[in-house]
């Protein structure tokens, strides 16, 4: 084996005793193979690794044929000189390699504009008619749209009415911490004067959507960030309209909390839901609803 | 993309060129050996041995059968492509900023930078006469002013030049008149970095310190577009296939260990060429992107950057699909 590479006395050090100990097993090793089927070229190595085990590598590799001027294919058949005279037909692995994991080229969209507006419009109107469908009033008993005690069952339903009247507390009761979480932005409010009907969860989200922007409120943020960080973080989920990070007045350095807000509610929640507890520069980021300020 | 990584260099890269056909990538970098890559697959074809110093500037004939080199070393060399020999060796006052051939890859045009009492100058010599690869002759040579040159390009025809200069005027010279200047422009306020033609080299882009890159028409250097960043642009290029530009910069070499990683934006960025608007980023390097090249053929791009890498990015289908609204 004959070595081009001018090494470090450490590597030198370290190969010797390797080949001390392989002197045995070298034997061995199967010689690798190459099997070209069709366009793929398939290497199989054999080598020992740390533990002595034989490890068998197979490396496939796509045989591209391009058609080429006649000026290209001879200059692709040209001989290596300079430093790369030595090298292996084919790309050498220590100075040419392939990223990994893909990259992909970040289209900053000012197009998207008219599709979300589009797109905001068919929501308000499903949500309209969605509204206009169900009728206000509801039978306590057979749910139906008509006064409760206009109910023409409602002699058959009198003797149920106590193990209703159970059913909807639990019911109650499993409605309550969800409404907790999506009340965070709003100020509180008792339990008793949430009683307002059974779109309660609607009401609250329309009416913030029109008072409140779609914002979102980001803390335990590392001091070192910066606005284009927080963009980089939330593009993903949609369109930002608006950051806003606390800075301190001299230092110029965040205080560890910013407002972000988003085009779309939806983008919004979907941000929250993805990036609350996520770690970011080892610190656990924590987001939520921005809570609407007091003047 | 999954882009192929060059790692032939040891320092920053300087400069990155294709050349005519597009199946060769030349990259010239601080260390002092300039490399050739087969731009398809990123195999090192060779290197080109014996300089001594940074080399500034790299350039390739259109029948791929020369390299001209220049460096810090105050030498231009000239070089067999084939090969990788040497076929000339100029010694120069002072150190090599740039360095061209011509369209028709007879005549080399670079440019010296001012060191102690050797003024700048610009100098054109002939490939083809023996006197001229001494460096005892040329075709012409003049002192570039008080402002040198940092890029440059020939004029067309090959009968004027035209050179960027250190304070961010472009300047187009006469070959045949050199004393008297055709055009000076000043729309720069900081130093041009680089200067790239478009495919038919009606016109040029320029790269400048002052935040912008800019669009000039090649004739008669009035401006035409300006495509506005935050910070320097190093390298910007023109796509051949379609109305884009892209643009490498980063902070000062300087400044970037002193600020933080995550602030520095070393990505490639995509403008639309008429609308001066950005509209795709690509990441990558781990600092500044000095050099910027589209492949001819326009369907893959590459940067060279401070961190010595070289990287060949071939276009993904949302690149084609890509429109630009207006």
């Amino acid at each position: 084996m004959d070595r081009m590479v001018p090494q470090s006395w450490a590597d030198q050090m370290a190969e010797q005793g390797d080949n001390d100990l392989d002197e045995g097993l070298a034997s061995d090793l199967p010689p690798p193979e190459e099997i070209i089927d069709g366009d793929t070229k398939k290497i199989i190595t054999y080598r020992y690794n740390e533990e002595g085990k034989k490890v068998k590598t197979v490396s496939y590799y796509r045989i591209e044929r391009r058609q080429v001027s006649k000026a290209i294919a001879m200059r692709k058949s040209w001989k290596k000189f300079g430093n790369a005279k030595r090298d292996p037909p084919g790309p050498n692995p220590s100075n040419t390699s392939i990223v990994s994991d893909d990259i992909f080229m970040q289209f900053i969209s000012n197009r998207d504009d008219d599709q979300l507006d589009a797109s905001r419009d068919s929501n308000l109107d499903s949500k309209s008619q969605a509204l206009g469908n169900r009728s206000i009033v509801k039978c306590r008993y057979c749910e139906q749209d008509h006064w409760t005690s206009k109910c023409p069952y409602k002699d058959k339903f009198e003797q149920l009415s106590i193990l209703k009247e159970k059913d909807n507390a639990a019911a109650q009761a499993s409605v309550e911490p969800k409404l907790e979480d999506g009340k965070k932005t709003g100020k509180y409010v008792p339990p008793g004067m949430r009683e307002g009907g059974n779109k309660r969860g609607d009401v609250m989200t329309s009416s913030k959507s029109k008072d409140e922007p779609n914002t979102i409120r980001v803390t335990n943020l590392p001091e070192e960030i910066m606005d284009s960080d927080i963009r980089e973080l939330f593009l993903p989920f949609g369109r930002v309209v608006r950051i806003f990070l606390a800075k301190d007045k001299y230092t110029g350095q965040s205080k560890g909390f910013a407002f972000v807000s988003f085009e779309k509610r939806e983008d919004a929640a979907n941000a929250i839901k993805a990036v609350n507890g996520f770690g970011y520069a080892n610190l656990i980021l924590n987001v939520e609803w921005a809570k609407p300020s007091n003047n | 993309m999954r882009p192929i990584v060059l790692h032939g260099h040891e320092r920053p890269i300087t400069k990155i060129r294709y050349n005519k056909d597009g199946d060769l990538l030349f990259s010239a970098s601080k260390d002092n050996i300039p490399n050739v890559w087969y731009s398809i697959n990123g195999e090192r074809l060779g290197t080109f041995d014996g300089h001594s110093g940074a080399i500034w500037s790299i350039d390739c004939n259109w029948d791929s059968t020369k390299v001209v080199t220049g460096g810090a070393d105050n030498s231009l060399r000239l070089w067999d492509l084939q090969t990788g020999k040497e076929i000339a060796n100029i010694v120069t006052n002072s150190p090599v900023r740039t360095v061209t051939f011509s369209y028709s890859g007879k005549l080399v045009f670079y440019t010296t930078d001012s060191v102690m009492k050797f003024p700048s100058e610009l100098i054109v010599f002939d490939t083809t006469i023996g006197e001229h690869l001494t460096g005892n002759d040329h075709v012409a040579r003049f002192p570039s002013g008080a402002q040198k040159p940092t890029a440059a390009l020939w004029g067309e025809l090959d009968r004027s030049l035209i050179t960027g200069h250190v304070n961010g005027q472009i300047t187009k010279w006469d070959l045949r008149k050199p004393h008297d200047k055709l055009n000076v422009v000043e729309e720069h306020k900081k130093q041009i970095n680089d200067m790239q033609y478009n495919v038919d080299q009606t016109m040029f882009i320029t790269a400048s310190m002052d935040n912008t890159a800019k669009l000039f028409d090649a004739n008669s250097l009035e401006l035409l577009k300006v495509y506005k960043t935050e910070r320097p642009v190093n390298s910007a290029a023109i796509s051949p296939i379609r109305d884009h530009v892209v643009l490498g910069g980063g902070q000062e070499a300087m400044q970037v260990t002193t600020t933080s990683a995550r602030e520095g934006k070393f990505e490639a960025r995509f403008f639309h060429l008429v609308f001066e608007e950005e509209f795709a980023r690509v990441k990558g390097h781990f600092g500044p992107i000095n050099s910027v090249a589209f492949h001819p053929d326009g369907k893959s791009y590459s940067s060279g950057g401070e961190d010595g890498l070289v990287r060949i990015q071939t276009f993904d289908p949302p690149y084609y699909e890509f429109k630009f609204e207006y």
